[in-house]
Parts: structure tokens; sequence; C-alpha cells
């Protein structure tokens, strides 16, 4: 019993961090009142950059090539969104088609079709003490991205709700022209959290090819970003909340590769498509049961316009 | 210039610019002469190897490629249509891939276990299709329209569980071709004969009846939005929800109406690549087409006439694609293309000002006065 709750614990740590990266970046993006539904391109661009960059660096600097890798991408998104006030949910879209196929072409031109070269993988911390103690020992033999991952929405969450820049980044999400009447520049806070957004995104994405792989594959991060932005939706646009919910769909993810390979017999009963569709379809479930009380900031998706009242 | 013109402008430089900055990509990647050479190479195998055909080749030279590209474009042409009129109720319908893959499936099911003479089979097949995807797109619009989920989110979320559920279950489970004995085979039976799309020019070329359909599809469209009520309607709805409901529009029927609408003619995408060309629904579908139709409507202006030459662009370059892998260029070109366009198009705005810069230019110098700058629509 207590093998099968560590291995579960286990593998929800592995899927855990990119998923919760990914989704404090769109929530510090549509906090500011900016939609990114191009977090799943950002998070590709990411795990392709950290991936190519490892092979050639060390790994740690891989992954900070990868975070700006998301951070370029978001560079794009800000550029139509804030500077040009384009459709934001059309930036995003356009982004992940361009991440699809422009990472589809640059892994087969430059590395054939089945990924990228292995690299050296992030090193993997065993912590001393921990290792022998039953059940916390599942935190042991991680890489530094999982803890960062666990303290990183707490830091978040203190950011947002205890800082000066927290009130006026949620106030600009609101009410933006409140922000310019106080002599506050909208577009400068909301580039800080585009961008802020990207390299959370890529940092998602390098987690994905250096600490969870050792590689790019061709379908990296198959649907992840989009995963997180159900996450941010079901955490309501709140750190805490993205910690939470990136938690729940890890759990329910590593539940159901945890039953497929510990109970084969339950896959006579329970066919493998029913259990990949579950996560998503709890999702939609729990986003119809929470209903009509919206979290999501007032001014989401309405390009700002300092003439406008 | 005309108003018409400044909405078609942003989307014809958009295409332009991204075969360019492609062009660009290869010639880096490779060389100049490879670049040109491939783009010809797309240009013979979307629209017919003229040269060769004009040096006494076959007619199937020509027919051979623009049956391909139709293929294509009678897909593209309905998912882009299924986007677009979910844009027209001011709906964004990323489920199209979904409600496509629910098509897809019963219009399998419906050639392959009903018996029903030729013709009547058909249309049996192709309305229970669109039924099924209208069905799917009917989930979201409930979960908008009585609980507040945002489409965007829901749609996505019912694609993934048509692809868990279809693709990795039932075509490979219960719904596959022999299931219950021990074939290994992946995907559903073959359809009937009788529930094929006919094919328009016999063996010369693959173009069968689906490709006049999506165009008709897209004339019904275009009528029914510019000349209908119920349609004056529905865009009414999409330009302000609050006003058309001032003004005693049903918002909540027409927006209802709207997205099944999108996921009925979604379906019917699935319907015409299973009976047209595939004739089963293989292990799974593959290409993307109902993210493609997300490019595809908005490059075409969620405008039925702009998305049918859109979708005729596309399904051309997409057929091309496949004739590019010959110099060892890789087959998502077409699809890099199109994402490039899209990213170009989201960028109106900057294409608005440049044309207008343009514009403003020449009379300022015939007015010889510093008239007041180019407006740049910037705060």
């Amino acid at each position: 019993m207590l093998e099968v709750l560590e291995a579960l614990l286990s593998s929800t740590l592995e899927y855990f961090p990119a998923l919760v990266f990914a989704t404090l970046g769109a929530t510090l993006c549509e906090r500011s009142g900016v939609v990114n539904v191009g977090i799943e391109g950002m998070m590709r661009a990411g795990a392709f950059c950290a991936a190519v960059a490892s092979i050639s660096m060390p790994t740690p600097l891989g992954v900070m090539m990868g975070m700006l890798a998301g951070a370029g991408m978001a560079a794009v998104h800000g550029a139509l969104c804030i500077h040009w006030r384009s459709d934001q949910v059309v930036s995003g879209m356009a982004l992940n088609l361009v991440a699809t196929a422009g990472g589809t072409y640059l892994l087969e031109s430059l590395y054939g079709p089945n990924g990228t070269p292995p690299i050296q993988q992030l090193s993997r911390w065993h912590v001393p003490g921990l290792d022998a103690v039953p059940l916390l020992r599942v935190f042991s033999g991680h890489s530094a991205l999982t803890w960062l991952a666990l303290v990183l929405p707490l830091a978040f969450h203190a950011l947002f709700y205890r800082t000066p820049f927290g009130l006026r980044l949620r106030a600009v999400g609101d009410k933006p022209h409140a922000v310019a009447t106080l002599g506050l520049s909208v577009p400068g806070l909301r580039w800080l959290a585009v961008l802020g957004g990207g390299l959370l995104a890529g940092l998602g994405g390098a987690t994905l090819s250096t600490a969870v792989l050792d590689r790019f594959e061709q379908h990296t991060p198959a649907g992840m970003g989009f995963m997180a932005l159900a996450a941010m939706v079901f955490g309501r646009w709140t750190p805490l909340g993205a910690l939470l919910a990136a938690l729940f769909f890890s759990a329910g993810n590593a539940l159901r590769i945890g039953l497929a390979s510990s109970a084969p017999g339950l896959l006579q009963v329970i066919p493998q498509g029913v259990l990949l569709a579950l996560p998503y379809f709890l999702t939609l479930a729990l986003l119809g049961f929470q209903g009509r009380r919206t979290h999501a900031p007032a001014a989401l998706g309405t390009p700002y316009e300092q003439e406008s009242r | 210039m005309g108003e018409k013109l400044r909405s078609v402008l942003p989307s014809v430089f958009s295409v332009l610019l991204a075969l360019a900055v492609c062009w660009c990509f290869i010639a880096l990647t490779r060389d100049a002469q490879t670049a040109t050479e491939a783009y010809f190479q797309m240009l013979r195998g979307g629209l017919g190897d003229w040269p060769a055909f004009l040096d006494g080749g076959r007619v199937a030279l020509l027919t051979r490629p623009l049956g391909e590209a139709a293929i294509k474009a009678s897909i593209l042409l309905l998912t882009g249509l299924s986007v677009a009129v979910a844009f027209k109720v001011g709906l964004f319908n990323i489920g199209a891939q979904g409600q496509m893959l629910m098509g897809a499936l019963v219009a399998a099911l419906v050639g392959a276990w009903w018996e029903l003479p030729g013709p009547l089979h058909v249309l049996a097949a192709l309305l229970m299709a669109g039924l099924a995807g209208g069905a799917w797109a009917l989930i979201a619009a409930w979960l908008k329209l009585a609980r507040g989920v945002h489409e965007v989110i829901s749609t996505i979320m019912l694609n993934w569980i048509a692809v868990s559920l279809v693709d990795n279950w039932l075509v490979v489970g219960p719904l596959r071709a022999g299931a219950g004995t021990s074939l290994s085979t992946t995907g559903t039976p073959e359809i009937l004969p009788s529930a094929h799309l006919p094919r328009l020019l016999g063996d010369i070329s693959r173009l069968n009846l689906g490709f006049p359909l999506a165009l008709a599809v897209a004339l019904a469209l275009w009528v029914w939005l510019s000349w209908l009520r119920t349609g004056f309607e529905t865009r009414a709805v999409g330009l302000g929800a609050e006003a058309a409901r001032a003004a005693g529009i049903p918002v909540t029927r027409r927006t209802a109406e709207a997205m099944g609408l999108a996921g009925g003619l979604a379906g019917l995408a699935g319907a015409v690549l299973v009976l047209g060309t595939e004739l089963r629904y293989p292990g799974t579908l593959g290409a993307p087409y109902g993210f493609d139709g997300i490019a595809i409507s908005l490059i075409g202006n969620s405008h039925p006439l702009g998305v049918t030459l859109s979708a005729l662009f596309f399904g051309a370059l997409r057929a091309g694609g496949t004739r590019m892998q010959l110099l060892g260029v890789h087959k998502s070109y077409p699809e890099l293309i199109q994402g490039l366009a899209l990213l170009f198009v989201a960028g109106r705005q900057v294409w608005l000002a440049l044309l207008r810069n343009r514009r403003r230019a020449p009379q300022a110098s015939a007015q010889a006065a510093p008239a007041p700058g180019p407006e740049v629509p910037r705060a």
C-alpha cells in the first residue's frame, strides 16, 4: 500500500513542475489583462531550444536558453497584443501554429524525425536524510526544478498580494484606466507580465526536455500548454490556485499511469481511452460545476487605449 | 481605397509575406536555388504540371494535382467555415478538430453498417456526421450559456476527450474492423461502395463530390449571413450581445444555433474525408484539419467568400507541399506558411497603419504643407 502511494506521489512530482510553471506563466500574463492561449507554443519553443542548447552547453544554461525562447515568443505576443492591440486569442493561436510547424520542420531538418540526440539530464538531488524516511523519500531524487515548482507559487502569492507591484498588476488587469490615472504605464506593466509569463512557459517546456526526458521529441509538450490554461481557469487566476490545480491534474495523470501499470487487469474493464479522457472530462465537469462565478480579470482580452474611457 | 479592399489587403499581404519569409527560411537552411525550385514544385503539385502538359503531356498531369488540391481545399473550407460561423456569433471555436473527429467516426459507421441505396446512403452518412459534430459542439454551447464556461477552454477539453475516446479506444477497440476476433487491425471497417462520395472525373483524378458540396455550403452560408434575417441576427449577436438583446433578438437561441451549425460543418468535413478519400476511419485521423480551420477562417477574414479563397489557396499549397519532399524539403512547410500567415494577419493593425501611411504621404506632399502626421492607431 505504502509503495503504491509512494509511486503515485513520485509520479505526480515528475509531471507537476512543467505544468505548474506553465500555469503560473499563464496566470501572470492573464492577470495583467492579456489573454494567452499561446502557452503551448511558448512551451514548445522552450523545450526545443533548451534541448538544442544543452547539446553544446551545460544543461542549466540550456534551460535558461529555453526560458529566453519562451520569452521571445511572448515578445511577439506582446508586440501584437499590447502595442498593436490585435485580437489576443488569434495571436496566441498563431504562435501555437508557428511553434508546431516550425518545431517539426527544424527538428526534422536538424536531427531527424524522432527527436534531438540525448542530452545530459538535469542532475537529480538526493537529500541525505530524506532518503530513509518512508513517504517523504519521494521528494528525494528529483531535479532542482521540482523544488522550485513547489516554492514558486508561494513566492508568486507573496508577490501578487503583498507587494505594490502585485497590487498594480492585479489592478491593470481589472481597471487599466485607474492604473493610468496614477501615472503608471499600463503597457509597461503588461509587457512585464507577458514577458514574465513567456519566461515561465519556456521554463515549463525546458523542464519537459531536460528534467522529465533527456531530449526534445516530436510531440512535446503534447497539449500540456492547454492543460495549463484549464488549470489557470480552474485555479481562478491565482498562484495558489495554480499550485493546487496543477497538483490535481498531475495527480490525476499519475493515477492513470499508475492504474495502467500496477493493475493491468483494470484495462480490461476500463479502456485506456476512457482513462486518458478522464482528466479532461473532470476539468469540464468541475468548470461546469464552478458555474457562473467567474474570477477572470475584468479587463481580460480588451486592448488598452489611452484615450478611451 | 475602399473599405472592402482595406479589409482584404492585410490578408493578401500576410500570405505573401509568409511565402517570402519561408522562401528565405529554405534559402538559409539549404540554398536560394533549392528554395526557388521548391516553390516551383509546390506550384506544379498544387496547380498542375502545366509545362509538361503543354509539351504534349496527358490531361492527368493537370487533373491529378488539381484534384488533390480540391480534396484538401474542401476539407479546409468546411472546417474554416465552421470556425467562421462561430466567429460571426462571437464564439471562438477551437473545437473543430473534435467535432470533425466525431463526424468522421459517425460517417464511417453509417457508411459501413447501414445498407441503403446509393445516393440515399451518402446523404444519410453526411447528415448523421453533421448531426454528430453539431451535438459535440452543443455541449460547449450549453456549458457556455447555462454554466458560463468559456468556450475556448471547453472546446479544447472536448477536443482531447474526442481524441482519447475515439483514437485511443473506439477505433482500436470495440469499433475496429473484426472486433471480437483475434484480428489485430486498427480503424473501422471499410465503408460500403454505396456510401462512397462519387468521383467526378472517373479515374484520372481523385476529385469527388465533396468539393462542389463544400463550395455550395460556403455559398449557402454567404446568402444566409448576408441576406436572411436570422443570419443578420446572428451577426448582430456577435457584434454586441447586449445591444442585440435590447433589440429583441433571442441571443441565447442564436448563439446555440450558430455553435451547433459550426459543429455540423466540422462534422461534415470529417464525413467528406472519410467518404471521399479514407473510405473508413483509419487508426488515427492524423492531420489537424480542425486547427487549420482556425487559420483558414482568420486569413479569410471570417467571411464565407474570403474563407473559400483562403481554403482554395492553402489546399493547393498543401497538395503541392507533398511535391516539395522530392527536393528534401520537409512536408510541414505549407503548415509553417499557414501559421506565419496567421501570425501576420494577427498583426492586421500593422498593415492598416502601413496602408494609411502610404495613402497619407502623397496627399501631404501635394498640399506642400505639414499635414497632421500619419495617424498611427496607437496610444
